[in-house]
C-alpha cells in the first residue's frame, strides 16, 4: 500500500509539473486515465493530497482526485465540508481544464447536489451550479447534465429568478435526452411559478412532441401539467398533436391523464358549476400529482376568461349584472375580481362605485406594446433578422445532414417499390425531393 | 435579334455612364501629343459611334439558319452557326463639336459612306449633311472623323489628309469594338497629325492625345436611361427586381471603391509618405461637406419606415423560408426514425 501511496505521490507531482502548455495537459490526462485503478483504490487517502494542488493551475489533477476522494460514502459531518470545498473547487477551476474530462466533471457536481441536498440546504448549491454549468458549457446553446440538477436545486430553494436566467437561452445541442426532458419540466415548474405561462407553454410542448421511442414518466407529468396550463394560459385545450410529435405519445398519452381531459372538456363548456363539480370528482387524483394549486387556477381562469368575453359585447355593465353572468355569488365578489384583473392588466375598465357600474375601455396601448418594427428601433429589427437567417442557416444545414442520413434514404427508398404502376414517374430523383 | 444588338451596348454604357457620373477623374492616356490642346468628349458621339459600329456589324451577319431558329435567341450559338467569321467591317464618320482657344469639345457625329475602292470618304454626302447639321447648330464645326478598329491603319491617313481641307488639323477617333471585360477605360482613342521629321523626310504620323468626358446633365440622364434598356423578355417581376438590385449594388460598389482610394490617398498623407497637397485636400473636404444631403425630420421620419418596411418583410420571407425547412425538416425525421408510423405501405402524409 506505501508503494501505491508513493505512486500517487509521484503522480502528484507530475501534476505539478504537466499543467502548463495544452500539450502538457494532454499529456497529463492520458497519465490520469491510466492511473483511475490507482486513485480508485486509494481513495481514502487521497483528501490530504488537495491541499498541495492548486484548483485553477491544476484543474485536472484536482478533479481526478477529488472525484476519486468523494467517491467513498460521506456522513454527515463530512457532508458540509465537502460541499464547501467542492464549492470552492467549481469557482476556481479552469474552464479548458475541466472540459477535457466533462464526466469526472459531470460526476462531482451530481455529488455536490446530492450532498446538498442531505443537508437539506439547497439555497448552497444554487450560485456554484451555475457556474459549473457556465464553466462545463461548450456553447450558450449546449444542455448538459448538469442543467436539470441545477433548475431542481432552484426548485427547492425557490430561487426561481436564477433557474430563469438558464432557460432564456435557446438550446440546439443535448448531451442525453434524459437531460432535455428534465430540463423542460423542471424548467415550465419554475415558469409556472413565476406565472410566465407563455414560455412554461412553451416548454412542456417541447417535453410532449419531443422525439422519443417509449414512453417515459416525465412526459406523462409534463403531459398534465400542459393541459393545465394551456387551459390557463390560453383558454382552451386541443387534444390533437402536431404532426412533428412521436407516434408513442400520440397513442399512449391520453390514457394516462383521463381526469385532466374530462377537466378540458368541462372548461370548454364554458359552465363554472360544471367545473367545480369535476374538480370535486377528481379532486384525489389532482392532489396526488401536486397539480392542485394549478387546478384552482384554471378554475380561477374561468371566471376571467367570462369577465374578458363581457368586454367584447358590452361598454357599460352593472357590478350585479357582471355576477350573474358570470356566476360569482355577490356583486361584491364581482368587484374583487374585476379589480384585481385591471391590476394585472388584464382588461381595461373603470369602475363607478356610486352606482355600481363597470365601464369597459380600449386598450390604450394595444398595438405600442406588439411593436418591434417601430421608427425608432431599427437596431431592434436588424438583430431580429440577424438572429432568423442565423436560424435559417442552421436549419438546411440540419435539413440536408438528414437528407443523407443512410436511415433516411433507406426509408424513403423502400417506400417507393409499394406505389402503383401508374404512380411511377419516369424520373425516379423526383421522388428523393419531398 | 435584339439580344444580339444589345451586346456591345451594355459594356460600352456602363463604362461611359461610370466614367460620366464619376468623380470627374482624368482618363489618363500615354499623351505624348504635343499640341497642347485638351479634348473634352460628350457621351452622345461616343453612343453613336457605337450604335453605328454594331447596327452596321449586326446587319452584314447572315441570317441563322432554321435548325438553329429555336437557339436564335442565344446569340452565341447562331454566332458559331454562321459562316467563317468575316473580319468585322469598320465604319465611318465624321466628328462635329466645338473648339474655343485650346480646348476642343466634341459634342456629335454623324455617319459617312467609305468608299472602299477609291479609300476616300463620300464628299458630296459629306457636304450636303454638314449643311445640315449647321442649320441645326450653327455653332457647331468639322472637327474630324471617327473610325473603329483596334489600331491605326495606313490607309487612314489618306482619309485624314483629305479632310485636311476642312479642317486644318482634324481629329481621328478610334473606337476600338472587341470587349474587353478586364479592360476599365474607355476604348477610345484620339489621334492627332504632326509633322515630324523621320529619315529626312516630313512626315505625317498619328500621334494618340489625352481627353476628358464632358457632361451635361441632359446627356447624363439619357445615357443613363439608354443604359438600363432591358431585353424585352425579363420582364418578369423578379428579374426585373433582381436587375435593378444588380444595378444599385454595382453603383455602390463603385462608390465604396472609388471612397477606399480617397481614404488610403489622405492615410498616406497623414503618415507622410506622400507630399501634403492642400488642393486636394480642399476639395476631398468639400467633397465631404456636400453630405448629409438631405437633413429633415420628414426626410428621417420616411427614411426609417420604408427601412423598417423592407426589414419587415425580408423578415417574414426569412420566417418563411424557416417554417417550409422546418416542415420538410419533420418530415423527413418522421420518415427515418418514426418507428410506429409505419404499417407497411403507404402512410397518410405522403
Amino acid at each position: 500500500m506505501n508503494l501505491n501511496m508513493n505512486s500517487v505521490e509521484t503522480l502528484v507531482a507530475q501534476i505539478h509539473g504537466l499543467s502548463g502548455s495544452i500539450s502538457d495537459i494532454n499529456q497529463l490526462h492520458s497519465l490520469l486515465k491510466q492511473s483511475e485503478d490507482l486513485f480508485q483504490s486509494e481513495s481514502t487517502r487521497l483528501a490530504p493530497l488537495l491541499t498541495e494542488l492548486d484548483p485553477f493551475m491544476h484543474s485536472l489533477g484536482y478533479l481526478y482526485i477529488l472525484d476519486a476522494s468523494t467517491s467513498a460514502p460521506i456522513s454527515k459531518e463530512q457532508a458540509s465540508e465537502l460541499v464547501l470545498s467542492i464549492a470552492r473547487f467549481i469557482n476556481l477551476c479552469a474552464a479548458e481544464q475541466i472540459r477535457l474530462a466533462p464526466d469526472k466533471f459531470t460526476s462531482v457536481c451530481k455529488r455536490f447536489k446530492d450532498q446538498v441536498m442531505l443537508l437539506e440546504d439547497p439555497m448552497r448549491g444554487v450560485a456554484p451550479m451555475l457556474t459549473a454549468i457556465r464553466k462545463l458549457q461548450l456553447s450558450s446553446e449546449h444542455l448538459t447534465t448538469l442543467h436539470p440538477d441545477f433548475l431542481l436545486l432552484c426548485l427547492l430553494a425557490k430561487c426561481y429568478k436564477t433557474g430563469l436566467s438558464i432557460l432564456e437561452d435557446d438550446i440546439f445541442d443535448v448531451d442525453q435526452p434524459r437531460d432535455f426532458f428534465l430540463y423542460c419540466y423542471y424548467g415550465a415548474m419554475i415558469c409556472i411559478g413565476q406565472k410566465k405561462f407563455s414560455k412554461a407553454l412553451e416548454l412542456l410542448h417541447n417535453v410532449v412532441t419531443a422525439p422519443m421511442s417509449i414512453l417515459n414518466a416525465i412526459v406523462v407529468e409534463a403531459y398534465k401539467k400542459y393541459i393545465l396550463v394551456s387551459l390557463i394560459h390560453v383558454g382552451q385545450f386541443s387534444i390533437s398533436f402536431p404532426k412533428y410529435t412521436s407516434s408513442v405519445a400520440q397513442r399512449n398519452l391520453k390514457n394516462f391523464s383521463q381526469p385532466y381531459l374530462e377537466l378540458a372538456n368541462s372548461y370548454g363548456a364554458g359552465k363554472i358549476s360544471e367545473l367545480e363539480l369535476c374538480v370535486q370528482a377528481h379532486n384525489e387524483k389532482f392532489e396526488f400529482d401536486r397539480n392542485l394549486g394549478l387546478v384552482k387556477q384554471v378554475v380561477l381562469c374561468m371566471y376571467k376568461r367570462n369577465i374578458q368575453r363581457l368586454t367584447q359585447t358590452y361598454l357599460t355593465l352593472s357590478l350585479q349584472d357582471i355576477a350573474n353572468t358570470v356566476q360569482l355569488n355577490s356583486a361584491k365578489e364581482a368587484e374583487m375580481h374585476v379589480l384585481q384583473m385591471i391590476q394585472d392588466g388584464e382588461i381595461y375598465a373603470t369602475i363607478n362605485q356610486k352606482d355600481g357600474m363597470v365601464r369597459f375601455l380600449e386598450d390604450p396601448e394595444q398595438y405600442w406594446e406588439k411593436r418591434i418594427f417601430c421608427v425608432d428601433s431599427t437596431d431592434v429589427a436588424l438583430e431580429f433578422c440577424f438572429r432568423i437567417m442565423m436560424l435559417s442557416r442552421k436549419l438546411t444545414d440540419m435539413d440536408e445532414q438528414l437528407s443523407c442520413d443512410p436511415l433516411y434514404l433507406a426509408k424513403a427508398g423502400k417506400e417507393r417499390q409499394r406505389f402503383d404502376f401508374d404512380d411511377f414517374d419516369s424520373v425516379p430523383s423526383s421522388k428523393f425531393t419531398i | 435579334m435584339e439580344k444580339k444588338m444589345l451586346k456591345p451596348f451594355p459594356s460600352i454604357f456602363r463604362q461611359i455612364t461610370e466614367a460620366a457620373k464619376g468623380l470627374g477623374l482624368e482618363e489618363n492616356m500615354a499623351s505624348s501629343s504635343s499640341s497642347g490642346l485638351t479634348f473634352k468628349l460628350h457621351p452622345l458621339f461616343i453612343v453613336n459611334i457605337s450604335d453605328h459600329y454594331t447596327r452596321i456589324k449586326s446587319q452584314s451577319l447572315p441570317p441563322p439558319s432554321t435548325p438553329h431558329a429555336a437557339s436564335a435567341s442565344n446569340g452565341a450559338t447562331s454566332d458559331s452557326s454562321s459562316p467563317p467569321q468575316q473580319p468585322p467591317p469598320r465604319v465611318f464618320g465624321c466628328v462635329i463639336g466645338v473648339q474655343r482657344g485650346r480646348t476642343v469639345e466634341i459634342f456629335n457625329s454623324f455617319e459617312l459612306l467609305y468608299d472602299p475602292c477609291t479609300h476616300s470618304l463620300d464628299r458630296a454626302f459629306l457636304e450636303k449633311k454638314q449643311e445640315l447639321y449647321k442649320k441645326v447648330f450653327p455653332n457647331f464645326y468639322i472637327l474630324g472623323w471617327y473610325s473603329t478598329g483596334s489600331d491605326a491603319q495606313e490607309s487612314d491617313m489618306q482619309i485624314h489628309r483629305d479632310l485636311m481641307d476642312i479642317n486644318e488639323s482634324p481629329l481621328y477617333v478610334l473606337l476600338n469594338p472587341s470587349i474587353n471585360p478586364a479592360q476599365k477605360d474607355l476604348p477610345v482613342t484620339i489621334y492627332e497629325s504632326e509633322l515630324h521629321v523621320i529619315d529626312g523626310i516630313p512626315q505625317l504620323i498619328f500621334v494618340q492625345s489625352s481627353y476628358t468626358i464632358e457632361t451635361v446633365e441632359a446627356e447624363r440622364i439619357s445615357i443613363d436611361h439608354v443604359a438600363h434598356l432591358k431585353p424585352s423578355d425579363g420582364g418578369s417581376a423578379a428579374t426585373q427586381l433582381a436587375a435593378h438590385l444588380t444595378g444599385i449594388h454595382s453603383a455602390i460598389k463603385m462608390l465604396n471603391s472609388r471612397i477606399r482610394v480617397l481614404h488610403h490617398y489622405l492615410l498616406a498623407m497623414q503618415k507622410g509618405d506622400i507630399p501634403c497637397e492642400n488642393s486636394l485636400l480642399r476639395e476631398v473636404s468639400s467633397l465631404l461637406r456636400r453630405l448629409p444631403a438631405i437633413e429633415s425630420e420628414k426626410f428621417q421620419d420616411d427614411f426609417l419606415m420604408e427601412y423598417n418596411d423592407t426589414l419587415l418583410i425580408s423578415y417574414l420571407a426569412m420566417f418563411t423560408n424557416c417554417s417550409s425547412t422546418m416542415n420538410e425538416l419533420v418530415d423527413k425525421f418522421n420518415t427515418a426514425y418514426d418507428r410506429h408510423s409505419r404499417r407497411g405501405g403507404r402512410s397518410a402524409f405522403i
